[in-house]
C-alpha cells in the first residue's frame, strides 16, 4: 500500500456505464421531465384560474403549491442529482443537517412572522397604499387614483 | 450502478476508500451546495417571516408581473411560467450532458451541454427583463407618499415601478425582497453559465477524454440542478402563492 494512498478506488470510473445502461437512464430522465413539465403547467392553470374564485390565497391552495414544490424538488434532487443512487449514509448527511435548520425557519415563519405583524410591532404603512389593497381585494382593479383626489382625507394621516 | 453499492458499514471507517462511495471533488460540491442552500434556505424564511407580518398589504404577484415580451397583453405569470420552463428544460439537458459523460461519448457532452448553456442564458436575459419592467412600471403609476428632501416632509406623488424605497405595486419590502433573492439567484446562474462555459471548452478541448473520465459535468451539473432547484422554490414562494 502507497504512503500517498494513491491507490483509493476510483469513484469516478465506477460511475461509467455501457451503452445499453445509458438508454434505461435516458429514458427515465425524460419521464421525469414530462412529470415535472405537467406539474408546473398544472400550477400555472390553477395560480390563473385562482383570482376569480373564492379559493383564491385559501390555505388549501397553498399547501397543495407547497406540496407540489416539494414534489419537484424530489425529483431534482433524487433522479437530476444523483442523490438517490448514492448510499444511505450519505443521504443523510447531505439532508438532515439541512431539514433541521429549515424546520426552525419554518417555525420561525408560522410563529413568529404571525404575533410581529400586529400593528403595534410594525412600522407604518403608507395610508395610500393601505387604501389601494383594499381597493384591490374588493375588486376595483390595479389603478393610481387621479393625483390629489385623495390628497385632503389622507393627509393627517401621512408620515411624519 | 456499481457506485450505488451499500458497504460494510464497520470496515467503511477504516481509510483506503471514501465511505460515501463517492469522489473527494463530488462530496465537496454536494457540502458547498448544502452552504449554499442554507443561504437560500435563510433569505426564504426572512422573506416568508416579512410576507406574514404584512400579510394584509403584500401585494399579489398576478397583479405584478402581467407583461409578456412583443405581446401587449395582459398576461399574469405567462412570463414567468416560460421562464421557469426553461431552466428545467435546460435542467435536463444538464443531467443528459452528465449521462452522455458517463459513457464517453465526448459528441453527445458537447450538444447537450451547448444546449444548458443556451438555455441558462436565456434565463438570465429574461431575469433582466422581468427586472427590467418591474423598475418601470406601469404607464398609469400610482400614489404615493413620498420623502421630499427639499421641503422635509412626505409629499403625495404619482410613482412609476419599484425601487428599494418606494413600490408601485405595493409594501416597498416585497421589492426589496424580489430584488434580493432573484438578484442572489440571478447571479448565481449567470455563474453557473459561466462555469458550464469553461467546462465546455475542456470538452471541445478533449481535457477530459484525456482523463478517461467526464466526472467534471456531473460537478458541474450538481451545481446547475441545484439553482434549477432553488427557482423551484423562488418560484413557488414569489409568484404562486
Amino acid at each position: 500500500m502507497s504512503e500517498f494512498h494513491d491507490d483509493y478506488p476510483s469513484y469516478e470510473h465506477m460511475a461509467l456505464h455501457s451503452e445499453e445502461e445509458g438508454k434505461t437512464v435516458r429514458r427515465k430522465l425524460w419521464r421525469v421531465f414530462w412529470i415535472m413539465l405537467a406539474i408546473t403547467i398544472f400550477e400555472l392553470v390553477i395560480g390563473s384560474l385562482a383570482p376569480g374564485q373564492g379559493w383564491s390565497g385559501t390555505t388549501w391552495l397553498k399547501v397543495l403549491f407547497i406540496a407540489l414544490t416539494l414534489l419537484k424538488a424530489g425529483y431534482i434532487v433524487i433522479e437530476f442529482m444523483h442523490l438517490g443512487h448514492e448510499v444511505k449514509f450519505f443521504k443523510y448527511v447531505i439532508l438532515l443537517p439541512y431539514m433541521i435548520f429549515m424546520s426552525y425557519g419554518i417555525f420561525i415563519i408560522l410563529d413568529e412572522g404571525v404575533y410581529s405583524g400586529e400593528p403595534i410591532n410594525r412600522t407604518k404603512i403608507d395610508p395610500i397604499l393601505i387604501q389601494q389593497q383594499e381597493q384591490l381585494k374588493a375588486g376595483h382593479g390595479h389603478h393610481a387614483p387621479a393625483a390629489g383626489e385623495n390628497a385632503a382625507e389622507h393627509h393627517e394621516e401621512a408620515h411624519h | 450502478m456499481s457506485h450505488s453499492t451499500e458497504i460494510n458499514s464497520k470496515e467503511a471507517w477504516g481509510g483506503g476508500q471514501s465511505p460515501f462511495r463517492v469522489s473527494y471533488g463530488k462530496m465537496m460540491m454536494w457540502f458547498f451546495l448544502v452552504s449554499d442552500a442554507l443561504t437560500f434556505g435563510g433569505l426564504l424564511v426572512s422573506y416568508g417571516f416579512i410576507r406574514h407580518k404584512y400579510a394584509d398589504v403584500w401585494p399579489k404577484a398576478e397583479n405584478v408581473f402581467t407583461h409578456f415580451p412583443f405581446i401587449e397583453q395582459h398576461l399574469p405569470l405567462a412570463y414567468v411560467g416560460l421562464m421557469t420552463f426553461i431552466l428545467i428544460m435546460s435542467s435536463v439537458t444538464m443531467v443528459l450532458a452528465v449521462e452522455a459523460g458517463h459513457r464517453n461519448d465526448k459528441k453527445k457532452v458537447i450538444t447537450w451541454m451547448f444546449w444548458t448553456i443556451v438555455g441558462g442564458a436565456t434565463f438570465v436575459g429574461s431575469q433582466a427583463w422581468e427586472w427590467f419592467h418591474f423598475i418601470h412600471g406601469t404607464a398609469e403609476g400610482a400614489l404615493r407618499h413620498v420623502w421630499d428632501m427639499e421641503t422635509g416632509t412626505y409629499v403625495e406623488k404619482v410613482v412609476h415601478g419599484a425601487n428599494m424605497t418606494v413600490n408601485e405595486y405595493g409594501v416597498p419590502q416585497f421589492a426589496n425582497y424580489f430584488f434580493f433573492i432573484t438578484g442572489f439567484h440571478g447571479f448565481h446562474v449567470f455563474s453557473g453559465v459561466c462555469i458550464n462555459l469553461i467546462i465546455f471548452l475542456n470538452v471541445l478541448k478533449g481535457t477530459y477524454e484525456r482523463r478517461g473520465h467526464y466526472e467534471m459535468i456531473e460537478k458541474v451539473g450538481l451545481y446547475w440542478h441545484f439553482v434549477d432547484l432553488v427557482w423551484v422554490f423562488v418560484f413557488t414562494f414569489f409568484y404562486l402563492l
